[in-house]
């Protein structure tokens, strides 16, 4: 075991010498030239954006692996080279396709928290409409993957894996998913006006969460319009849960 | 699948507990009947019928599914339920949960393709109608053109689906005792699963676009398919206020008059000359205007009549002799033949009785007796009510003519509520006579 972390890592130091010898060859002229200026003012931007590219070649690679061979049947190898970049490479982004997995996760839930955070049009709406929006843009950024995320998630069953509710890292992922959960509940409702059962609410959320993930998952309805209903009606009796003095 | 299970267990719940309020009340009176007198007795009974209506109603809006119309529908049609239950219900419309902006949003971008706002200069975000499945919106084409956009509630049609499959079982003893006949829970049921396609829709108010053009008075809408789909439909905005914003503005008789015999004319033009029939009574379907158009806005249910019934229908319609004769008896009989029934001796009675007591005092045949029916009259529908009960007992009315039933039922509803005096005869023999 202790020896296999070793090799990881002296792979991964090998990569990262040869990413760094291709980001230097492999300028995108396009890029630079629209860049320039921002480039000398910030000598590492240029760099970061690289590696970023590479990062979402890696992982745009992966997922449709994923989505086509599944997630057990997908090798690094393989997502190296659908990336087009060397196996090495692809440890210096990721350590296992776990960290893949879970990058994608991270995204997907920055990407819904600021679809509902930088909407003007749901600053004035009620909760159930706001949370709506949260799982709705969720959805829709998970659809194109949705073999893999039926996968992803019984692959977190497993006790010893990164994507699993015990690992260091999606418990960061699921506490500031939360965390935006509970900032939404308590604009909408005023602490005084919550059920006094209220502090449970964004843990509750997160089953519910998983709850409509299967649900979405094995809607065979078309369209998958049966989500949007049971999203709807389920948030409408959730949120007057909710709320103090009400049933 | 999951998605099933789930809405129905609490569609089934929530009808159960229907059940139980309604049974609830029920026992409420039979247990106070030991202490009370006659005639308390018969207004207990009264209220106790309102009460449980008025529960019933809201159950249902709060289902706010298929079973509201399957409610509405029955309430005509079975003739089970007493008199204050059918006024009840017959306010219900098919209705939907409102939908908030951003699940609007997701279901016209699904069905359309693009968000609200790139397909219209202008999208309104909050309905200003509820409509059958689903809500109304206020919206601008980039063309200038003002245009309601009808937005479908997700699920509904696996919803509906769902509430009859429980209500297949849940009547299984009112189909036992031929009260409720399998085929007539068919032709609800397709009625209502054809409201839930919107194509469908356009294509209705394509049809009557093109068939109501002789009634100058009667607008339809035009339908932007451009903009349209089987959840969502676009169609041009109406002129009109609804009955009760109508009548709130307290018309003259004589406009009163106006778009009753207007009214009339509609329903009889359908029946006798197209065959085919707006059958949704509510009368959010209905604007009104004071120079008496009227213009039609939901064509979710309509109702294509067999040839053979509408043939029926202008035989049997100011029918001259007397209804007690053979030919009359032989028109009834031979109708039911060509649809395939046999027409038991009890329904014809009962359909004898009809003609008798109702249509003939609505509708005289005497061409010399030419006095406009009042139709603010309350004895009219305690008649028809009455006579269609009393048909229904038969438990031979055929399915064919359910919606149908409704439609005319919601006709004298509306007439009623316009205090309308309308001069029936001569319209409906304006149409025979072309027939002829």
């Amino acid at each position: 075991m202790r020896e296999d972390t070793h090799d990881w890592r002296a792979l991964a130091m090998a990569a990262k010498v040869k990413s760094q010898q291709e980001h230097v060859s492999r300028p995108t002229r396009k890029l630079a030239t629209r860049n320039r200026a921002a480039a000398r003012k910030r000598p590492t931007g240029r760099r970061d954006r690289n590696k970023q590219a590479i990062r979402n070649r890696i992982v745009k690679a992966a997922l449709s692996l994923f989505q086509t061979k599944g997630f057990d049947g997908t090798t690094t190898k393989a997502i190296a080279r659908k990336a087009g970049i060397a196996e090495g490479t692809v440890f210096n982004y990721f350590r296992t396709k776990e960290d893949i997995a879970l990058y994608f996760f991270e995204q997907e839930v920055a990407h819904a928290v600021a679809a509902v955070r930088d909407n003007p049009r749901l600053r004035r709406a009620p909760l159930e409409e706001k949370l709506f929006s949260l799982v709705q843009n969720q959805l829709e950024y998970l659809a194109p993957y949705e073999r893999f995320i039926g996968a992803a998630l019984l692959h977190a069953l497993k006790p010893t894996s990164a994507l699993g509710p015990f690992s260091h890292r999606a418990m960061e992922l699921r506490h500031r998913y939360l965390a935006f959960v509970e900032d939404l509940i308590d604009e909408s409702i005023p602490k005084q006006k919550q059920n006094p059962l209220a502090f449970l609410a964004p843990e509750v959320f997160w089953i519910y969460y998983l709850g409509t993930l299967l649900y979405w998952l094995y809607d065979s309805s078309e369209g998958k319009q049966n989500t949007l209903a049971f999203l709807d009606r389920s948030l409408t009796i959730g949120v007057t849960l909710l709320r103090k003095g009400r049933r | 699948m999951p998605s099933d299970k789930n809405t129905s267990l609490r569609r089934a719940l929530s009808i159960a507990s229907l059940g139980a309020d309604v049974a609830g009340s029920y026992l409420g009176y039979a247990l106070q009947h030991a202490f009370l007198g006659e005639t308390q007795r018969k207004a207990k009974l009264k209220s106790t019928h309102t009460r449980a209506a008025r529960r019933m109603r809201d159950e249902m809006q709060s289902l706010r599914g298929a079973a509201m119309k399957l409610g509405q529908t029955l309430s005509l049609q079975t003739g089970t339920l007493p008199d204050e239950t059918l006024a009840e219900l017959a306010a219900l419309q098919m209705r939907a949960p409102g939908m908030h902006p951003s699940l609007v949003r997701v279901q016209i971008k699904r069905s359309l393709g693009h968000e609200p706002e790139e397909i219209f200069k202008q999208f309104a975000p909050e309905p200003f109608a509820a409509a059958s499945l689903g809500q109304v919106h206020h919206a601008v084409t980039h063309e200038g053109e003002r245009v309601a956009v009808k937005v479908q509630y997700p699920g509904i049609r696996q919803a509906v689906a769902n509430d009859f499959r429980l209500f297949r079982t849940l009547s299984k003893p009112a189909q036992a005792s031929g009260h409720l006949t399998k085929l007539a829970i068919d032709e609800i049921e397709e009625q209502i699963l054809a409201e839930t396609d919107y194509w469908r829709e356009a294509e209705n108010i394509d049809f009557f676009r093109a068939h109501l053009g002789p009634l100058s008075f009667v607008k339809v809408p035009k339908v932007f398919s451009k903009y349209s789909s089987d959840k969502v439909l676009t169609m041009s905005l109406m002129r009109g206020q609804h009955l009760d914003d109508f009548l709130a503005h307290r018309p003259t008789q004589k406009t009163r008059n106006e778009l009753g015999a207007n009214l009339f004319d509609l329903f009889y033009f359908q029946v006798l000359k197209v065959e085919s029939l707006h059958a949704d009574p509510h009368w959010g379907n209905y604007l009104f205007n004071e120079n008496g158009n009227i213009s039609l806005v939901d064509f979710g249910c309509v109702k294509t009549l067999l040839p053979e019934s509408a043939a029926y229908l202008r035989s049997v319609f100011l029918y001259p002799g007397s209804t007690h004769s053979t030919d009359f008896r032989r028109l009834l009989e031979s109708y039911y033949r060509a649809v395939g029934r046999k027409l038991l001796r009890d329904t014809r009675e009962a359909l004898i009785r009809f003609a008798d007591n109702f249509y003939r005092k609505v509708y005289p045949p005497d061409q010399d007796k030419d006095e406009p029916f009042d139709f603010g009259d309350n004895a009219f529908l305690e008649h028809y009510l009455k006579e269609s009960k009393n048909l229904f007992k038969t438990k031979g009315v055929l399915p064919e003519l359910i919606f149908m039933g409704r439609a005319e039922m919601g006709l004298y509803q509306t007439l009623h509520r316009l205090r309308a005096r309308v001069h029936t005869s001569r319209i409906v023999r304006k149409y025979l006579k072309d027939a002829n």
